[in-house]
């Protein structure tokens, strides 16, 4: 356990040095560092002592088997999901909770956990559009009320990123007028809009249609060509292959194995994740 | 039984009862209202002990009948001190009591709401009361709305009850011309038809909130 802990950690460090603008990566710092979380609920410990960083504009892509605690890290980043122990900061800033320097922590007041959730954009399996406001009212509604950012700017900026996403025309429809892409993609945007610093994606494909998966995808190939820093939980192994810069595996609540794409994908050091592979790809040959 | 002419006769002075019935019944919705949704707010979000202070207060109000309730404040009161008019004493009566189902209408609606949704909220970075504000209770309301109409319908209907303690409203002026004609069938049968309508067109209305609820808009 603590030799896969190790080993991922210091994956983690090395950071991706291909991306635009990534000049002297070994001397920034990560945009996201989780430090040593667990997590159990009741006898089910469902993170052990997880450790990973990200770096700014980097992508990373989480996969592993149902249950493997992918979904539930992602959560934690933003406190959506509380944790037993350990730490998280994003660009350099502590979430949630702050070390006291004795090994100890205290939670932040719910204020400043809202406030930094705002850094934090996170796209869900079920869209969780709000369902009484409209696409264009879904978006702004956070950047109104929340950053108090002038209403005509905010809708300024909500139309731009509807055009990024190929749904300049949808501003004034309900979300149940939408499709399961379109609504995945007003959920991007939805978050984009808060203009975080990190974007996190809980399979976001899972709940589509075959046929709409790629609308969602394209999307997100756009903002990591734009620099975005983001954390991918999917299933889709080729998406994987083509947008990580890095990709973490994790099985049993821990990070078996990290790694760039090819060497995860088809030269992986441990036989779990050559299992995980295998039965993954003999499910999905036609 | 056939003849109507007592009905006709007192007709007026019934529609006067039913006026004294809608005014009470409208001015107790009010608080009732506001306190049920106070209590069904601080049953999801308060602490341990409010939570259980206001179980034993949904229990009381809910196993005791409103008509104990009301003979029993009728005696209490005189004895604290409360020097209250009659009709506000049964105002307060009616709005306590219908105020613990209301809280049970709200929280059923703000519970009914999907956890994604607090989660999406949350996400955005939206302090808990902007969340409540724009996020659940817009949802949650709309939920409740169908129950909350059929709701007061019932309250309408259990303002007969004060008649025991000498309010007058419509069932009241139904027992007085009934005691003067004697003719208690044709009476109540009008009594009746009135608390109908009352009930009918709320239900009717609470139907109309109902398909809006289920057609979005």
């Amino acid at each position: 356990m603590v030799d896969t802990l190790n080993d991922a950690s210091s994956t983690a460090i090395d950071g991706p040095g291909d991306r635009p603008g990534d000049g002297a990566a070994g001397q920034r710092r990560p945009m996201l560092s989780i430090s040593g979380i667990s997590k159990r609920f009741g006898e089910h410990q469902v993170l052990r002592d997880v450790s990973l960083s990200v770096m700014p504009g980097e992508v990373v892509v989480v996969i592993g088997p149902s249950g493997s605690g992918k979904t539930t890290l992602l959560r934690c980043i933003n406190l959506l999901e509380d944790y037993d122990s350990g730490t998280v900061a994003v660009d350099g800033e502590p979430i949630g909770y702050r070390a006291d320097g004795s090994g100890g922590r205290t939670r932040l007041p719910e204020r400043a956990i809202a406030a930094s959730r705002e850094k934090i954009g996170i796209v869900f399996q079920s869209y969780n559009l709000f369902p009484h406001m409209n696409v264009l009212e879904n978006i702004v509604a956070a950047p109104v009320r929340v950053k108090h950012v002038p209403r005509a700017a905010a809708e300024a900026r909500a139309r731009e990123l509807l055009a990024m996403v190929g749904l300049s025309d949808k501003a004034a429809e309900l979300p149940v007028r939408l499709s399961g892409g379109q609504q995945q993609r007003v959920a991007i945007v939805r978050a984009l809009a808060m203009e975080p610093k990190i974007m996190l994606f809980d399979e976001v494909t899972s709940a589509l249609d075959p046929e709409l998966v790629g609308e969602v995808l394209a999307a997100m190939q756009q903002l990591a060509a734009q620099g975005m820093t983001m954390v991918v939980v999917t299933h889709e192994m080729s998406f994987a292959r083509d947008i990580a810069d890095r990709i973490v595996f994790m099985d049993g609540g821990v990070i078996v194995e990290a790694g760039k794409p090819e060497e995860i994908l088809f030269a992986p050091r441990t036989e779990r994740v050559r299992a995980f592979l295998k039965r993954y790809n003999d499910r999905y040959r036609l | 039984m056939t003849n109507l002419n007592p009905l006709y006769h007192s007709f007026w002075y019934l529609l006067r009862g039913a006026g004294m019935t809608v005014l009470m019944a409208g001015v107790a919705i009010v608080p009732a209202t506001l306190f049920g949704m106070a209590l069904a707010l601080a049953q999801v979000f308060a602490g341990r002990v409010a939570q259980g202070a206001i179980v034993v207060y949904l229990f009381l109000m809910r196993g005791i009948p409103l008509l104990v309730l009301l003979t029993f404040a009728y005696y209490l009161l005189p004895l604290t001190g409360i020097d209250l008019p009659p009709f506000w004493g049964v105002v307060v009566v009616i709005s306590l009591y219908y105020a613990a189902f209301m809280c049970e209408v709200f929280r059923a609606g703000i519970l009914s709401l999907p956890i994604a949704q607090w989660d999406a909220a949350k996400s955005l970075g939206m302090p808990r009361g902007l969340m409540l504000r724009i996020v659940v209770l817009p949802q949650a309301l709309r939920l409740a709305a169908p129950p909350f109409v059929s709701l007061c319908a019932n309250l309408v209907k259990a303002t007969s009850l004060v008649s025991i303690v000498g309010l007058w409203e419509l069932t009241m002026a139904s027992r007085e011309i009934v005691e003067r004609t004697l003719a208690p069938f044709q009476i109540f049968l009008g009594a009746a038809a009135i608390y109908f309508c009352i009930c009918y067109s709320l239900a009717l209305y609470g139907r109309h909130l109902e398909r809006r609820v289920l057609h979005g808009h």
